[in-house]
């Protein structure tokens, strides 16, 4: 089709990517209408400032470790260990920061290799031992915080480095440097899945992994790397993390935000038996989980409560996603389609 | 066609197997437990004085710098009077601590130090732990139990005074006029539930002082960040105190308030709870206003009680640990001698 | 015979593992720690059947330790605050259980949603609902309560069953019964190996999908009312971190998560599997709070593959 119009239409309802948005837009309606100055913005110090401002902010670590769940997901697995990644790459990056001389510039490859390499440990146990990915990634995800802690020696490392206090602090055109890392991580990964083979292989594999294998897909490879890959954005997600309160907190970083994470992919549109995914869906999904945290918060939910809400747009919005549910629906006011 | 396998040779199941039992062996050092001085099968426990003891210590968790210096102690004090420590942590979750101390009434440990997550729960394992003969003290939280002589001592902060003497020094510093933003612990949590109480009582008495907004940052830096952060857009300029449940949330809400471009100390006031080393210097920066003492350091306590216990003395229901209020006007001479 | 190899495997993983650590440790195996085996994992092992049917039917059920934190509660609060009798609290409890199983298999069935989202909703839900029930935790004080507490089969010196492995007992056999000699329970199986194939052979497919959750819910409910009667208490933080728990007991002991394809009995395994390397780190009591982990992770990942291999080691049939 070449109808640009068509296109931009199909590219999104066809990916799912419309419920997520809707329901990211009917929560920004209930902040606007109900939150006194959610959607106020100023301009301090040179860049802006506001609700909005923060939810992009402190999103973007979801946003990053959704990017690597979706390949992951995308696969038919899915990856339990990235809070305590996140924590082990904050604890190798205060460590180093406060106890050596070296370098930012080496002390982030340094920690983005050893998450990454632990994404790859998760990759083998998944592919080469055969593990189911549930239990594959529990392991990590139990014994990483360990490591973690036993890097920071139960403490709370904290430091001043300008450099590292700028990743998660600083501002870069007027908007959070944050966002900078996300919009860099999802473009680059874009267009590798999409303009290289990359994406083929992935959904492949995901899909049908026997047949892909037969056609000379190289399926081990394909989940080492995307194991990889997780790795690698948890990492970036820890640092960020780190660099954002300015500490290493081993114990407690990343708690839950693997669940958040898959949330985020699977409200995106990309489906847990895997095959297609889609990443600027996991991106909106992220958004919207990080959106109803901060609602919450400035609403004064108190906070044993706050999972309901939580419970109440996650099923509605797995609701609207579902096509038969919309057919439902749409069949009380008249109209009825056939369903796969 | 069957897949490849890449464990396709016994002979690497049985290298697994012993490399698996080799580094349990390695890893646990290679031998049984040190001699317990009781060596009748049934658990009882007796004790020739001279010889060493042996404690279970059934720890919560290490969620915190505050709860790492608290095993610290007990464990420096373990090894200072040449007792045969057990140590276990809960990870947080009450039934693995009924587990530990199952498992050190099956072993026959002379005596169990135990730190009970939650207040109730208890009864069952206790009495078992009476039946066996095995004294238990108690550290840094109470339990609530039918009969008072199931367990030895208690060796605790009063958390409901802690949080009373933060909201007397909040009423006077601000003249009894204060909107406050609180910080909450972990949802359920003891410490949280008692300091949220005592600071409330405090405050009654001044119709000018006020809780204006009331979130959980679950005892954890970035939460107190995130949620200061949120908190701070929506009230503005009304707020003029923060009270934190403890030092952590503390230390992330003045990141927030600096980055909102206040003063924290001297716009905000800040109040918080514990003591640790980070409060102290914060104080001395002038950022933080006031931290009351909740000392971890209870080994020596403990393990006076337990040689009492084990002797056969009985001891006071309750040791309540004083704490102390320090603001800034003190925190400069104090921080020096601060062990935690 | 060969359909059972994974399961033997289980086990004698299982032997391995407890062999070793008595060798290790003074007193480990004695009667004692094997029935403390079964009385601090029952309310695990109840909520690990309950998912071990779930998986088999090719889904998943994240909301197991909410709903126990839920229903031990509600229990707590209907016998302490408002001086129900503990029959018609747990009885309640219990059908509360069902039907927030029974719901959200509705919804996973009727409209096709993922089983790990809707049941992540009901995780959200049923916490937030213990919380909402009572902030802190309540004691029970009841008479039908002392006498369940007290009640103790002696197997050995200073070893006994409580109350509470007795119902984990129980429900074990029950569980094996249903999934090996009740049309429910082939049902299950049949949905999990393949759920189209199931829809055209006339299997009652939607069915069996919502009574599996609501089964599990069962499950979780009475893992809860079992936690109510080990600790005397009802406290709305607990179990987080259950479903994770319950789910690995569930693999290690055989069954895929692809579903279709598993034995209860093998969850029982994975239980003890998992309760043996917990038991044999607080006799050791030498590692701290990191090391501990970092053991477990270790010790999981030994066991985990040596099951693998064995089972390998009998020709798969099923990938």
């Amino acid at each position: 089709m070449n109808d640009p119009l068509a296109k931009l239409k199909r590219w999104f309802t066809g990916g799912g990517l419309l419920w997520p948005l809707l329901g990211l837009a009917a929560l920004l309606a209930y902040d606007f209408a109900f939150v006194d100055g959610f959607f106020r913005l100023e301009v301090r110090d040179g860049h802006l400032y506001g609700t909005l401002i923060d939810i992009l902010n402190q999103g973007s670590k979801t946003m990053l470790l959704a990017l690597g769940m979706t390949l992951v997901i995308a696969t038919g697995g899915v990856d339990l260990s990235v809070g305590s990644l996140m924590a082990i790459a904050g604890a190798i990056a205060a460590a180093l920061v406060t106890q050596s001389e070296m370098s930012l510039a080496l002390i982030v490859p340094i920690a983005l290799c050893a998450t990454a390499a632990l994404g790859v440990f998760n990759g083998a146990l998944v592919s080469v031992a055969g593990i189911q990915p549930i239990v594959a990634t529990l392991i990590l995800m139990v014994a990483g915080r360990g490591i973690a802690m036993l890097i920071t020696g139960g403490q709370i490392v904290t430091f001043e480095h300008a450099g590292f206090v700028y990743i998660g602090n600083g501002h870069f055109m007027g908007l959070p440097f944050t966002l900078t890392i996300v919009a860099l991580a999802l473009g680059g990964t874009s267009l590798l899945m999409r303009k290289t083979a990359c994406g083929l292989f992935v959904e492949a594999a995901g899909d049908n992994e026997t047949a892909s294998r037969f056609s000379g897909l190289p399926t081990r490879w394909v989940k080492l790397s995307v194991y990889a890959f997780s790795g690698l954005c948890a990492g970036l997600a820890g640092l960020i993390a780190a660099s954002n309160i300015k500490a290493a907190d081993s114990s407690r970083v990343g708690e839950m935000m693997e669940l958040d994470a898959i949330f985020a992919v699977v409200v995106g549109g990309t489906a847990l038996t895997g095959g297609r995914f889609n990443l600027l869906g996991s991106i909106v999904g992220a958004l919207l989980i990080q959106t109803l945290t901060t609602t919450m918060i400035t609403q004064g939910v108190p906070p044993a409560v706050a999972p309901v809400p939580k419970a109440i747009v996650i099923v509605a919005v797995c609701l609207l996603q579902s096509e038969r549910f919309r057919n439902e629906v749409s069949g009380w006011f008249g109209k009825r389609r056939a369903t796969a | 066609m069957k897949q490849d396998d890449p464990f396709s040779t016994k002979s690497a199941f049985g290298g697994l197997t012993l490399a698996g039992l080799m580094a349990l062996a390695v890893g646990c050092g290679g031998g049984s437990d040190a001699p317990t001085p009781s060596s009748s099968g049934d658990g009882s426990a007796s004790t020739p004085s001279g010889s060493s003891l042996t404690v279970g210590f059934a720890q919560v968790g290490a969620e915190s710098s505050w709860r790492t210096a608290e095993t610290e102690s007990i464990k420096a004090e373990a090894e200072k009077r040449g007792v045969n420590l057990k140590f276990s942590d809960a990870q947080g979750k009450q039934e693995n601590q009924l587990k530990a101390v199952n498992g050190f009434i099956a072993q026959g440990v002379d005596a169990i130090i135990l730190a009970p997550v939650v207040e109730t729960g208890w009864e069952q394992v206790l009495k078992e732990a009476k039946d066996a003969e095995i004294p238990v003290v108690l550290v840094d939280r109470g339990l609530k139990v039918s009969d008072d002589s199931l367990y030895a001592t208690l060796i605790a902060s009063d958390f409901v005074a802690e949080g009373r003497m933060a909201g007397e020094w909040l009423a006077e510093k601000s003249g009894g006029k204060a909107s406050i933003i609180e910080l909450q612990g972990t949802p359920g949590a003891a410490p949280a539930i008692d300091r949220k109480k005592g600071f409330e009582e405090a405050i009654k008495a001044h119709e000018g002082m006020k809780i204006i907004a009331s979130q959980s940052g679950d005892f954890r830096r970035s939460g107190g960040k995130e949620v200061t952060e949120a908190l701070l857009k929506v009230h503005g300029d009304k707020v003029t105190a923060i009270y934190a449940h403890n030092d952590d949330m503390a230390l992330g809400a003045i990141q927030a308030i600096e980055e909102a471009g206040k003063k924290p100390g001297t716009d905000i006031l800040v109040v918080s709870i514990d003591g640790v080393k980070g409060a102290f210097e914060a104080m001395v920066k002038g950022t933080l206003n006031c931290s009351v003492e909740c000392s971890p350091l209870l080994g020596p306590l403990a393990f006076d009680a337990v040689e009492k216990a084990v002797a056969g003395e009985t001891l006071p229901k309750k040791t309540i640990v004083d704490d102390q209020v320090y603001d800034q006007s003190k925190a400069a001479e104090a921080i020096d001698s601060r062990k935690y | 015979m060969r359909r059972y190899f994974p399961l033997m495997a289980t086990f004698a993983v299982l032997i391995v593992l407890f062999g070793t650590a008595s060798a290790m440790y003074d007193r480990f195996f004695t009667a004692r720690v094997v029935a403390n085996l079964f009385s601090d994992n029952a309310f695990l092992g109840i909520t690990a059947i309950g998912m071990t049917f779930v998986i088999l039917s090719g889904g998943i059920d994240l909301s197991v330790g909410a709903v126990l934190a839920f229903t031990m509660t509600f229990v707590a609060s209907m016998v302490t605050e408002h001086s129900w009798h503990p029959v018609p609290a747990i009885s309640l409890a219990l059908a509360l259980g069902v039907a927030l199983g029974g719901g959200m298999g509705f919804l996973i069935q009727r409209y096709d949603l993922p089983p790990f989202l809707v049941t992540l909703g009901g995780m959200f839900f049923a916490r937030g609902m213990a919380f909402l029930v009572s902030a802190e935790s309540i004691t029970i004080d009841h008479e039908f309560y002392t006498a369940l507490q007290d009640i103790k089969i002696v197997v050995g010196p200073k070893a006994w069953l409580k109350a509470v492995a007795l119902v984990f007992l129980s429900l074990l056999f029950g569980a094996v019964s249903l999934a090996h000699w009740t049309p429910f329970g082939r049902n299950i199986y049949a949905l999990g190996g393949n759920e189209s194939s199931a829809r055209l052979m006339g299997l009652p497919v939607a069915r069996t999908k919502i009574q599996v959750y609501a089964l599990n819910g069962f499950c979780s409910a009475l893992a809860g009312v079992v936690a109510t009667i080990y600790m005397g208490s009802g406290n709305p933080a607990m179990g987080v971190g259950l479903e994770l728990d319950a789910i690995a007991c569930v693999v290690i002991g055989g069954t895929l998560l692809t579903g279709g394809v598993g034995y209860v009995a093998g969850t029982l395994g994975g239980v003890l599997i998992f309760g043996t390397i917990q038991s044999a780190l607080i006799f050791d009591g030498r590692l701290n709070s990191w090391w501990l982990r970092i053991a477990i992770g270790v010790l999981l990942l030994i066991f985990i593959l040596m099951q693998r291999q064995l089972s390998r080691m009998s020709a798969p049939t099923k990938n």
